[in-house]
This record gives C-alpha cells, sequence and structure tokens, in this order.
C-alpha cells in the first residue's frame, strides 16, 4: 500500500489508517459492559411476557413464544399498584422539582452572593452529603413521628428533600462558578437584581445540567426503599418499590407476574431519562459558550 | 452624558494597596484611556467607578452624584467587557434590549431602540441568531450595541478588543473613536496596548501599581513624559534609555564612549538618562559615534537596526531601505532635538528650563 501512495500523485489516494490497538480495546470493554448491562433488561421484558409454564420450560433468554399479557394486568391487581403507583407519582412530582428548585437557588447564593460564611456554609451543605442516611433511618423516624408526619406524603417529602439537595447543591456550585464572573456582572450593570440573573441568566444556561440532576433525582427518588419502609407504615400510603417488596414475598412463584410488576416499575423512571436525556446530550455540545 | 470624579480613591486587599491615592477629573463626553502593564490596578480602578468592586477610601461622583454606596445599575453606567459577557441564551436582540426589558420599556419602544442601535453597528441582520453564531468581531459589536441600547451616562471599556486579531482590532478602534465623536458621551477605557491609547484618546492616564504616574493628552505624554516609565510605555518601538556622565556638550558612557549632544541639561553635573526615541536616532551620521549592527529587523515601510554601543542596545528605526550586515560598524548620532533628560537615581525628567539647548551643529 506504501508503495503504491508514493508512486501516485493524485489526491484521491485512499491510505489505509491502522487502527489504534487502544480504540480497539475500548470498543471491546464498550461492548462487554453494553451486553452485561442489557442482559437484565431483556431477561425481565422476555420472562414478564412468558406463561409461568413456559418460563420454566424455556431458556431465560428465549424470547417468548405466546405473549401473556395478562401477567401485567394480573400483576397491577394483585400488587395494588393502582395505590402505590399513585403514591410514588405524588410524591415524586412534588420532591424532584421543588428539591432541584431549593438547591438551584442556594447553589446561585453560595456562588453568587458575597456572604461572609458562603464557604463555612458550603461545607455544611458537603456535610450532609457524606452522612450515609443508613445511619440517620432511627433518627428520623424519631423526628417525623415527633411531628406526627408517619404515614403522610409531608413526611416523606421532606426527608428526601433534606437528603437530595446538598449533593444538588455542590454539584451546581461547582456550575455556576464556572460561569463567567462577567456574566452575572454585566446583568447587574444592565439594571438585573439577583432574582433575575438566577432566574434569566443562571436557569437557562445551566438547563444541561439540570435535567441531568432532574434524571438522577427522579430515578433515585422513584427507587427509593429504605426511608420508605421505614416512614410509610400504612399499606395504603405505600409507594412502588415497598409494594414490590411485599409482593415479591406472596407470589415469588409467579415470575411472570413478577417481573410484569418490575417492568411496570421501571418504565417511568426509562420514559423521563428518554425526554430529559435529549436536553442532556444537546446541552452538552450547545452548552460550550466561549466567553 | 455626564463628568467622573474620582477622588482620593484607594482599595486595599488586606496590607495591598492595589490603588493608591488616584484623583482623576473627567469632564464631560471625554474620552479617557487607562493604560498601563498587567497588575497596575487599571482594571480595579474601572470595576470601582462600575461599582463591582468596593471603595476602601476615596469619593467616585458621576454627573456630581456621589456614587459610592449605589449598586451597579444605579450609577446609570454602562459596560463592555473583554470577553464580552453576552447572555449565551438570548438572540442578539434580545442582548441588546435586555437591560430595557428589565426595566420595563415597552416591547414596541425596546425594538425601535435596538434596531438603531443595530443599524449604527451594522447588526441588522444578525439581531435573530445566537452569540454562538456570531464571530468576534460581530459579538464586540453586539457588546457595544447592548450599552449603547441603554443610553447610560458613561460608558465604561474593559480591554474590549484584546480578544480580537491585530487587523480586526485596528477596524474597531477606529469604530469605536467614531462611535465616540457620534455619540459625544463619556467614556473610560482601559487598555494595555499603548497604540490604542495613543489612537482613540483624548486624555490618557497612565497607572503604575496603583498610582497614577501621569494624565496628560496623547501628545503631551508622548512629547513631554513626566518620568521614564511613562516615556518607554508610550512609542514603538520603545524609547531608548543611555545612562552616562555630562561632559562638555556630550555625554560619556560608562564604557568611555562619546555622544555629542544638541542640548545638555545645566546644573546636573551627575549622572543623567538620556531618551531617545528609536525614530529620531541618527544612522549613518557624519561625526556619530561608531555602533555595532546586531539584528535587522525590516517591517516594509521601515526597518529597525538594533545596535549597540559600548554594550548599550540601542534601537534605531531608519525610513530608507539600508543593507546593513550584522557585526558592521555605522556611526550613529543622537544629535536630535526630541532628546528626553531624566534624573538617573528618581528617573523623573529633568525640566526643560534646567536643559540648555546649545545649536545644533
Amino acid at each position: 500500500m506504501t508503495v503504491m501512495t508514493t508512486h501516485l500523485e493524485t489526491d484521491t489516494v485512499e491510505i489505509k489508517r491502522r487502527r489504534d490497538p487502544f480504540l480497539i480495546l475500548l470498543w471491546l470493554v464498550l461492548v462487554v459492559f453494553a451486553l452485561l448491562w442489557v442482559a437484565p433488561v431483556v431477561l425481565i421484558a422476555f420472562t414478564a411476557l412468558k406463561s409461568n409454564a413456559e418460563i420454566m420450560a424455556t431458556n431465560a433468554f428465549t424470547p417468548p413464544e405466546t405473549v401473556a399479557w395478562s401477567n401485567f394486568s394480573g400483576a397491577w391487581e394483585r400488587g395494588n399498584f393502582a395505590t402505590t403507583f399513585r403514591n410514588s407519582a405524588i410524591i415524586t412530582v412534588i420532591k424532584v422539582p421543588l428539591g432541584l428548585m431549593f438547591s438551584a437557588m442556594a447553589a446561585y447564593a453560595l456562588a453568587r452572593i458575597k456572604l461572609r460564611f458562603s464557604k463555612l456554609l458550603l461545607l455544611f451543605f458537603l456535610f450532609g452529603a457524606m452522612i450515609p442516611f443508613q445511619v440517620m433511618l432511627a433518627p428520623i423516624f424519631t423526628l417525623v413521628n415527633g411531628f406526627g408526619l408517619i404515614d403522610t406524603y409531608p413526611g416523606v417529602i421532606l426527608p428526601y428533600l433534606a437528603f437530595g439537595v446538598p449533593y444538588q447543591v455542590f454539584i451546581l456550585h461547582g456550575f455556576f462558578k464556572a460561569v463567567p464572573k462577567e456574566l452575572s456582572e454585566a446583568a447587574l450593570i444592565d439594571g438585573a437584581s439577583h432574582l433575575t440573573v438566577f432566574r434569566r441568566i443562571f436557569l437557562p444556561i445551566s438547563l444541561p445540567v439540570l435535567a441531568a440532576l432532574l434524571i438522577l433525582d427522579f430515578v433515585s427518588t422513584w427507587n427509593e426503599f429504605a426511608m420508605a419502609l421505614v416512614l410509610l407504615q400504612d399499606r395504603n400510603m405505600w409507594t412502588l418499590p415497598l409494594g414490590l417488596m411485599s409482593f415479591q414475598g406472596q407470589f415469588s412463584t409467579d415470575y411472570g407476574q413478577l417481573n410484569a410488576a418490575i417492568a411496570m416499575t421501571v418504565f417511568p423512571a426509562v420514559v423521563v431519562y428518554m425526554i430529559f436525556q435529549r436536553y442532556f446530550v444537546s446541552g452538552l455540545t450547545s452548552g460550550a459558550v466561549k466567553g | 452624558m455626564a463628568p467622573v470624579q474620582v477622588s482620593n480613591l484607594r482599595k486595599s486587599f488586606g496590607a495591598l494597596d492595589v490603588i493608591q491615592n488616584v484623583s482623576i477629573d473627567i469632564t464631560d463626553g471625554e474620552f479617557l484611556i487607562l493604560v498601563g502593564p498587567s497588575g497596575c490596578g487599571k482594571s480595579t480602578l474601572l470595576r470601582m467607578i462600575a461599582g463591582l468592586e468596593d471603595i476602601s477610601d476615596g469619593r467616585i461622583s458621576i454627573g456630581n452624584r456621589i456614587v459610592n454606596a449605589l449598586s451597579p445599575k444605579d450609577r446609570n453606567i454602562a459596560m463592555v467587557f473583554q470577553n464580552y459577557a453576552l447572555y449565551p441564551q438570548m438572540t442578539v436582540a434580545q442582548n441588546m434590549g435586555f437591560s430595557l426589558e428589565i426595566s420595563g420599556v415597552k416591547k414596541a419602544e425596546i425594538q425601535k431602540k435596538v434596531a438603531e442601535a443595530a443599524e449604527v453597528l451594522g447588526l441588522t441582520s444578525l439581531l435573530q441568531r445566537k452569540p454562538s453564531q456570531l464571530s468576534g468581531g460581530q459579538r464586540q459589536r453586539v457588546a457595544m450595541g447592548r450599552a449603547i441600547v441603554r443610553d447610560p451616562d458613561v460608558f465604561l471599556f474593559d480591554e474590549p478588543l484584546s480578544n480580537l486579531d491585530a487587523k480586526l482590532r485596528v477596524q474597531m478602534r477606529g469604530e469605536i473613536k467614531a462611535l465616540h465623536q457620534r455619540l459625544g458621551s463619556t467614556i473610560i477605557y482601559v487598555t494595555h496596548d499603548q497604540i490604542e491609547a495613543m489612537t482613540m484618546a483624548d486624555r490618557i492616564v497612565v497607572l503604575r501599581g496603583g498610582r497614577v504616574e501621569q494624565i496628560g493628552t496623547p501628545l503631551e505624554l508622548y512629547d513631554r513624559p513626566a518620568n521614564m516609565f511613562v516615556a518607554g510605555f508610550l512609542g514603538s518601538p520603545s524609547m531608548n534609555f543611555l545612562k552616562g556622565t555630562i561632559e562638555g556638550q556630550s555625554m560619556r558612557l560608562p564604557g568611555g564612549e562619546r555622544l555629542a549632544l544638541p542640548a545638555v541639561p545645566s546644573g546636573h553635573a551627575g549622572e543623567v538618562v538620556i531618551g531617545i526615541r528609536p525614530q529620531n536616532v541618527i544612522v549613518n551620521a557624519e561625526g556619530g559615534t561608531a555602533a555595532v549592527v546586531k539584528v535587522i529587523e525590516p517591517t516594509g515601510a521601515e526597518t529597525y537596526v538594533l545596535a549597540e554601543i559600548g554594550g548599550i542596545e540601542i534601537t534605531c528605526v531608519v525610513n530608507d531601505r539600508v543593507d546593513f550586515e550584522p557585526g558592521q560598524q555605522i556611526p550613529i548620532s543622537i544629535a536630535s532635538p526630541n532628546l528626553h533628560f531624566f534624573d538617573a537615581a528618581s528617573e523623573r525628567r529633568l525640566t526643560d528650563d534646567t536643559v540648555s539647548r546649545a545649536k545644533l551643529a
């Protein structure tokens, strides 16, 4: 090939590039990890659509011969999904936007308003993110119980907020700090108050970060188990993961329905991811604003 | 449009004084340029006038109103930043109309004003674009448009041209100057580029280490620099400085070489420093002092000749093409009427009445 190219003088000579072995390695690793991650999804999807007889008879990774949609309706009924789904939806829909709003405002104040103790305050937030919540389960129960909020929505939403805000503040603070100082100064000279700077300048340019945090927070709130288990005793207040747990205990042999229940639980998180992932990705490229 | 007064201004970070007792009177409609090397406090001074930095001591007034305690938005100023600071998610039109929108001006009015400013700056076709779709020069113009739309008392420019390439910088220089002539507004402009200062300013303030070295019109500063710093800072290539002792009508350099002088400072027998601009050095002069050519830099229109006299480098600008070789000896004379004398110890200019000008031979 090299001999040929030296003799040809046209511009259209195609030079075969040697592939970088490191790139090949990266691709291999990527494929292996993708398979690892896809496998359970395929397993759940296939199992959810098979009848129990077929599950026992066939390999886990063979597609269902006859689709058993009845798994879904059965799981919905038996798992009391009408209630748990509603509870999860209410808690998540209130908690996630509220928490993001608080975090963004706190992060802006820490990053852009001159405060005497801003570093100490940030450290305080960081400290909140560092304590594992398992340690706090018992004190939280006592506290929530003291307010008489066990088995109520605020009783779950408030602790969720408290544990969600610190790491969001940390991430958003880092992002806001990286925004050129002149941008907020220009707005302040233009006559904007801090509220306006926050709302009109910082929120729009941090959309990609906010979208990423929203996805993360939605998924973690939607799937939260331990705290809900402690704070929600009444079956009618249970969230989806709790409902799934009892379902699993009662009907552990009915794999078809169990997997249908899992699929239904995961579905909203996937939808939210699909919707906001678009902002997330497009934001990553358009967010690279120079100056 | 308004006069700006800065009196006895100070700013300190702990024990470090970054602005030391600065007083400047800026008249209504003046184009004032703050110039100095990096770290001299020029940007800090501008930001103090804008209200973005606290004032440790002293007073700033805009339009005869003391603004020390006012926030930036209440000072009726507009500022153009070095990195443009355009709002990335807004279009050009939204960027320019933002301040009016905040102050509650009606939409039709905003549109009219934005269209007017865009017309002046040649941005009309770009109004619906986002900043990321603009070139550097266009972004700079939008930043200026944002300032013009507000019709402020004072325009503040913080090194607005340093991010542009050399050709565009020259063009924008002309545009800003034309804009000033058209609007007649007070402008305070910060730059580290002495050519920008010389070409655009009504008056220049040279700063060093947070202190004012000299204030004056560009030609005043060029012709009569108050000290060696100002003399060396303005003009390109920089002024040559030769240290030596005066003996009769000539100067003796440390190496023993003699340079004939057209004038000598009287009553100043000790060491002096002579400042001579490269353009005033006479190359191939009759009876000149021998100098060794080190480097030749042709620029097309002129030729820069770097020569050495007794170990002291001296730059000469020659209008003709020359065919010197490095190492060649050429006679150089500084017998020019445009000589500057400085005290060797204090680096200050020796006042002209202490310099007796002899007739040129």
